[in-house]
């Protein structure tokens, strides 16, 4: 078993799922409170990463990051190197790929905040942002440990995007389920297994987790 | 014209009739005006829109000499500008805070050092650490009240402050609430349909019909003398009913319904076509269908349609050409042996019946 490319994809799917955090909870909180008409289209652009093939996916992100491209040329004008077959190259492609899983649980959990609360704590003199801070995450917080809890696991399995974007540079881009292709063209049907069996367990772990949390919607108020 | 608050706006919301409010409130002196009418006749939008969580279509708010909205010259005001104190129907306490979190919320700078003060006042202290989902619906508004009050509002605002508790525990808040509102030095718009809770509550009343605003005043006198026939249905009057006025003299008018004439004080203002308005409680009923009618007292035949006990009095319909009810004391009603088709005589004094224009 590849213990190398199980340490990249946790460390993948932990920062993946950092800045995901931190794109996902503005994005939602546009596209809850925006008045705009057209935010539907956001909506669906962030959902793409659902339907498309992962290789189309690949594919796209590879041409807007390779070398010849704007943010392929600014990166490195900025660091030197460059983003394809990189580890940095890497989480940029699962970042975009595991949006709508951060996002979307974001947005339905701020959604379900009573409206009622968050104009009772502007019509205190709280600003929109401390509100944001003050009322709206807290009462989403079983919806924003979902959405982090789904980004992990979804990036932890990634194939497809990952193959297109980053290759199989052992160390850098070989994560665990390149390491179970590559077992099972080498005919290591063995070493196939365990890395399976592992990604099987710490799968269902981290779903049994989430179904767990959403089941209790009361976890935000504490029990005494 | 400094200190008051001024509103004077008009809304639309799609598919929904036009709100078109005029108010004044004066805010040197602690004063409550109620906002009363119908549901859906747009009371709490009114609310909303001087709370700044609505904007109006065109308009003004203005609360002393600040200018909370203007829709000519594109001022508008963020709810969090306009130390407002607005309590929605349900309080809308935060679920994830205890009752100090929810009432310290708002409070900023030496505000924080009151909120202990509030919290004993309203008698909180020992519920301080526990969340709202653990209090009852009467501490639950003490709790809205007290976090509204910790933000030091200039105005408070009460979307039907009463209408969530159960019937024994609004007598009880009813009364709570008119002594606070008297206590604090804040002036107070209180939306309501409930006549009782006016009563109450308030020290002027506007009413609201159909998004107009249609009638304001001190409470009793609105009340006593709606303009037309749509406030009287609006304050609760039971028995209006279209007449014809036959002859008017020395400040008494005669009035024709269905064949039953009626003497009233007269209010009409020289219409022909009005509308009589009766409190139910101003009719009195008489047993034996005798007695000569006096300048004071309308007495007309009747005979008894239904009777309907409510609590301690029961409330009569009678057949006197036009439909009338009256309201009886339970044991009145006893004594009498009041039943259905029964011959009476109903009593009313000219001085209660109000005459108001009919208007087409």
């Amino acid at each position: 078993m590849e213990w190398q490319a199980l340490w990249l994809s946790l460390r993948l799917s932990f920062w993946t799922t950092l800045i995901l955090l931190a794109i996902g909870l503005p994005a939602a909180y546009w596209l809850t409170f925006s008045p705009r008409r057209w935010k539907f289209l956001v909506e669906a652009l962030v959902a793409l990463p659902l339907v498309l093939p992962p290789t189309v996916l690949g594919f796209y992100i590879l041409l807007a990051i390779g070398p010849h491209s704007p943010a392929g040329r600014l990166y490195a004008a900025l660091t030197g190197g460059m983003l394809p077959f990189s580890f940095q190259g890497l989480l940029v492609a699962s970042v975009l790929y595991s949006l709508p899983f951060a996002v979307q649980p974001i947005t339905s959990g701020f959604a379900a905040v009573d409206r009622k609360l968050i104009e009772a704590s502007w019509c205190l003199g709280v600003s929109r942002a401390a509100t944001f801070f003050r009322v709206i995450v807290p009462l989403s917080i079983p919806s924003i440990v979902t959405g982090m809890i789904l980004s992990f696991a979804h990036t932890l399995g990634e194939f497809g995007v990952v193959l297109m974007v980053g290759g199989n540079l052992a160390g850098i881009t070989r994560t665990v389920s390149i390491s179970i292709f590559d077992d099972v063209q080498a005919l290591n049907y063995s070493a196939a297994m365990h890395t399976s069996l592992l990604l099987l367990g710490i799968s269902f772990l981290v779903l049994a987790a989430t179904y767990g949390l959403r089941r209790r919607v009361w976890a935000v108020w504490p029990i005494n | 014209m400094a200190d008051q608050l001024d509103v004077e706006v008009r809304k639309r919301h799609p598919g929904g009739p036009e709100i078109a409010a005029v108010l004044r409130l004066p805010l040197g002196k602690p004063s409550v005006m109620v906002l009363f009418g119908p549901s859906g006749a747009g009371k709490t939008t009114v609310l909303r829109l001087i709370a700044g969580l609505d904007t109006p279509d065109a308009g003004f708010i203005r609360c002393g000499h600040e200018v909370w909205y203007d829709g000519a010259r594109g001022v508008r005001l963020a709810p969090q500008e306009r130390r407002v104190g607005y309590l929605s129907q349900d309080y809308a306490l935060f679920p994830h805070l205890t009752v100090r979190g929810n009432v310290a919320y708002g409070a900023h700078g030496h505000a924080i050092h009151e909120v202990h003060d509030l919290l004993a006042r309203f008698e909180l202290g020992e519920f301080a650490d526990r969340y709202p989902r653990q209090l009852s619906g009467g501490q639950l508004q003490q709790v809205a009240l007290a976090r509204a009050l910790a933000a030091q509002p200039r105005l408070l605002l009460l979307d039907e402050p009463l209408s969530a508790l159960d019937a024994p525990t609004r007598l009880r808040v009813r009364g709570d609430l008119r002594q606070l509102l008297a206590g604090v030095q804040v002036p107070a718009v209180v939306v309501t349909h409930d006549r009782n809770e006016a009563l109450a509550l308030g020290d002027s009343i506007a009413i609201m019909i159909d998004g107009r605003l249609r009638q304001a005043g001190a409470v009793e006198s609105v009340f006593d003398c709606p303009a037309d026939a749509d406030v009287a249905a609006a304050v609760g009057v039971e028995t209006i009913c279209p007449a014809r006025v036959i002859s008017r003299s020395a400040g008494l008018v005669t009035v024709e319904i269905a064949g039953a004439r009626l003497v009233a004080v007269d209010t009409a203002g020289g219409s022909s076509d009005v509308f009589v308005c009766i409190r139910a409680e101003s009719v009195a009923i008489e047993r034996n269908p005798s007695g000569n009618p006096t300048s004071a007292r309308n007495r007309l035949p009747a005979r008894i349609v239904l009777v309907i006990p409510e609590g301690p009095l029961a409330r009569v319909t009678l057949d006197c050409g036009f439909r009338l009810t009256a309201m009886v004391t339970r044991q009145s009603e006893e004594e009498m042996h009041l039943c259905e088709g029964q011959e009476v005589t109903a009593v009313v004094k000219a001085t209660s019946i109000r005459i108001v224009p009919r208007v087409y």
